[in-house]
């Protein structure tokens, strides 16, 4: 089972958090000040790490510097109530492996962790071709097939099902699809994700197949091979 | 706008000329008074010797006349004083006098002669004052002075004027520029310290020299002032602040549990109404996303990521971003663009800023319609504008849509936070931009300015 560790200051945030990793499947532990989370992240073995931005003892932002310069590469969550892009891209340069604001709807959260789980178990690199059940991808020449029936896809179509394939399986939250796929950061609204997200339906689902993009409901989208 | 100081430097300029000009006049009617003053004196001089002289000489023995006359000319060689003595057809008996001027009432009272061969000295006519009187038998006396001495003093009150005024007025000129260049300096300095506060920021204050003039004065009324908005502002801000951060703590969590309960349940009619109360919630947080990223904005201190780009390469990203939207909904979104100035910003905010616009304009904008982004140049400079065909935003109401909260009347069954245009505002203002709210009945039109905001859209 996956171990997360939990350096968060307010307590019904951090018992939140916890308990939507559990649900997740994994044993978290909560640690409430910086430097005390800072060392045991240094000694635990922890799978995945979410951290708050601000507080008492040591700033997130030095606790993430410190397990870096420590070669310890457990990916780091970073939640913070600084939603400024500034902020966001002093987290991710002092080594922090995802950004997100609070307040947060706690599936975002899940969703995330999840996606930095599975980074670390897979890796990323050395795949040239993806693929959910009759659905293939190649990463090299962007060319799309199901059922070996190419699929003309636009860049941008490429774009969001290369991330959804290569998080086959798991909860993408629309945020983060705006986030990864389109490269901003802000609330754009849940209908313009969700209408290019219908377009790449069309697109994959040809009339008698299954459907392989499925919507969950309230969170994000999820492309998995059909039940 | 002109800078203040070339105002200012036509402002003192104006008034120095204005005021040396009055200087000048009012030398030219002191001296000419004193001129007059002073002729019209030696005038009534003249004329009372020439009268004396006339009176005494046509009182003498009319046999001894032409000797009296001549005896006063010989020992007057330089020829002060003419006399002439003329019988009754004009002929010269005795005298310095060539002839008797033709112009010359015979009144025995004196006249200005301009010409008239009269003086015996210089050799020709020259202006003079004189004098003719008929004797009892029949004979004319004439008595007459040269004017040019009144004349000459004339002269001498011109040359002293003009030296007069050329010595006080170069100087004061002068003096008055150099002065008046201290004062401009220091309003050039108020100018440069005011401008980052006409941009927003409240922090900065006027610079004061601590020479305690009228100008410290007024800068410190004005940093006063400042200090009292820059106060206001903060616990309005301070008040936003902190309902939104007290507000989002309990949302927070009370859509953790509903989430949770909704995870749970298994009937199909709970977790419908249970979508509902998350997507409100979700809408709620998303209306306190909004107004602390507004507050963010204004803060001001983002341009430190500013970088230099591609406005074209930002609405192109756009119109791809809402293509299909618009599509969905039958609507036509056309991008056109023109040259662009090379610029410096935020892409992410600029992006931002476009998004709420074109979303703004695709949800207004009925199926069928056509919704625009295109970036053009006009007089007063390049701009960005976003236009669509849907109702248009009122007249009176164009000022408004730009404050927060605000949503048109005919707008209130979308859904949506209010709060989009204020956070265009908010990213237009960090760099700079202006922004205009038009169109007519047949769309709104928005401009995103590189400058300050011109009056109106036509």
């Amino acid at each position: 089972m996956p171990r997360a560790l939990i350096i968060e200051d307010d307590e019904v945030t951090a018992r939140e958090i916890v308990a939507e990793l559990v649900v997740h499947g994994m044993v978290a532990e909560w640690v409430a000040d910086g430097r005390h989370g800072l060392d045991r992240a240094l000694e635990g073995k922890f799978d995945l790490i979410t951290l708050d931005r601000m507080l008492p003892g040591m700033d997130g932002i030095d606790v993430v510097a410190a397990l870096r310069r420590a070669q310890v590469d457990t990916p780091v969550l970073m939640i913070s109530a600084l939603s400024d892009v500034d902020e966001r891209v002093r987290g991710l340069r002092a080594g922090g492996d995802d950004y997100l604001t609070k307040p947060f709807a706690p599936d975002e959260m899940s969703a995330r962790a999840e996606v930095l789980l599975r980074r670390r178990q897979v890796g990323e690199s050395g795949v040239n071709r993806l693929r959910v059940a009759d659905l293939e991808l190649d990463l090299v020449t962007h060319a799309a097939n199901r059922a070996g029936q190419e699929l003309p896809l636009q860049p941008t179509e490429y774009r969001l099902l290369e991330f959804l394939m290569r998080h086959a399986g798991q909860v993408l939250t629309r945020t983060m699809i705006f986030e990864h796929v389109w490269g901003f950061h802000f609330d754009p609204g849940t209908n313009v994700i969700d209408v290019h997200i219908g377009r790449l339906r069309r697109k994959i689902d040809q009339p008698g197949q299954s459907s392989l993009i499925r919507t969950i409901r309230g969170s994000g989208y999820v492309i998995a091979p059909a039940d | 706008m002109r800078p203040l100081t070339e105002v200012w430097s036509a402002a003192t300029s104006r008034l120095m000329l204005i005021y040396g000009g009055l200087f000048a006049i009012w030398c030219v009617v002191l001296l000419g008074a004193v001129q007059f003053e002073s002729s019209r004196y030696l005038s009534g001089v003249i004329d009372t010797m020439l009268q004396q002289r006339i009176t005494l000489l046509s009182r003498s023995e009319p046999s001894g006349l032409k000797g009296a006359i001549e005896n006063a000319v010989t020992i007057d060689p330089a020829g002060v004083m003419w006399l002439g003595l003329f019988d009754d057809h004009g002929r010269r008996i005795a005298g310095n006098v060539s002839a008797l001027p033709a112009e010359l009432p015979v009144d025995g009272l004196v006249h200005v002669v301009e010409s008239g061969a009269l003086h015996p000295v210089v050799g020709r006519p020259v202006r003079s004052r004189a004098v003719v009187m008929t004797l009892p038998d029949g004979r004319r006396l004439v008595a007459a002075k040269d004017s040019r001495t009144i004349d000459g003093l004339g002269a001498i009150m011109r040359r002293g004027l003009l030296w007069g005024l050329t010595l006080t007025l170069i100087p004061g000129l002068l003096g008055g520029f150099l002065l008046s260049r201290a004062p401009a300096r220091r309003i050039r300095q108020m100018q440069l310290a005011a401008e980052p506060i006409q941009r927003g920021d409240l922090s900065r204050r006027l610079p004061v020299s601590g020479r305690g003039d009228e100008i410290d004065l007024l800068a410190g009324i004005v940093n006063t002032m400042l200090a009292e908005i820059e106060r206001l502002m903060g616990e309005v801000k301070g008040v936003c602040d902190n309902i939104a951060h007290d507000l989002r703590t309990p949302l927070t969590h009370l859509r953790a549990r509903l989430y949770r309960t909704q995870q749970q349940l298994k009937g199909p009619e709970e977790a419908a109404s249970l979508d509902a109360c998350l997507a409100d919630i979700d809408a709620l947080m998303a209306r306190f996303r909004a107004l602390l990223r507004i507050s963010e904005l204004e803060d001001g201190q983002r341009s430190a990521c500013f970088q230099p780009i591609d406005l074209a390469d930002v609405m192109r990203q756009v119109h791809e971003f809402y293509g299909p939207l618009a599509e969905d909904r039958g609507q036509r979104f056309e991008l056109d663009l023109q040259p662009m100035p090379a610029t410096r910003g935020d892409p992410q905010l600029l992006f931002e800023a476009l998004a709420n616009l074109v979303g703004n304009a695709i949800k207004f904008t009925p199926a069928g319609g056509m919704v625009t982004l295109r970036s053009a140049n006009d007089d007063d400079g390049g701009y960005i504008e976003v236009g669509d065909s849907g109702p248009g935003i009122p007249e009176g109401e164009r000022e408004a849509v730009l404050l927060r909260f605000y949503r048109g009347d005919g707008s209130r069954s979308t859904p949506g936070s209010g709060l989009g245009l204020s956070i265009v505002s908010a990213i237009a203002r960090l760099h700079g931009y202006g922004l205009e709210v038009g169109g007519d009945g047949h769309g709104a039109r928005i401009r995103m300015r590189f400058g300050p905001a011109a009056s109106a859209v036509g």
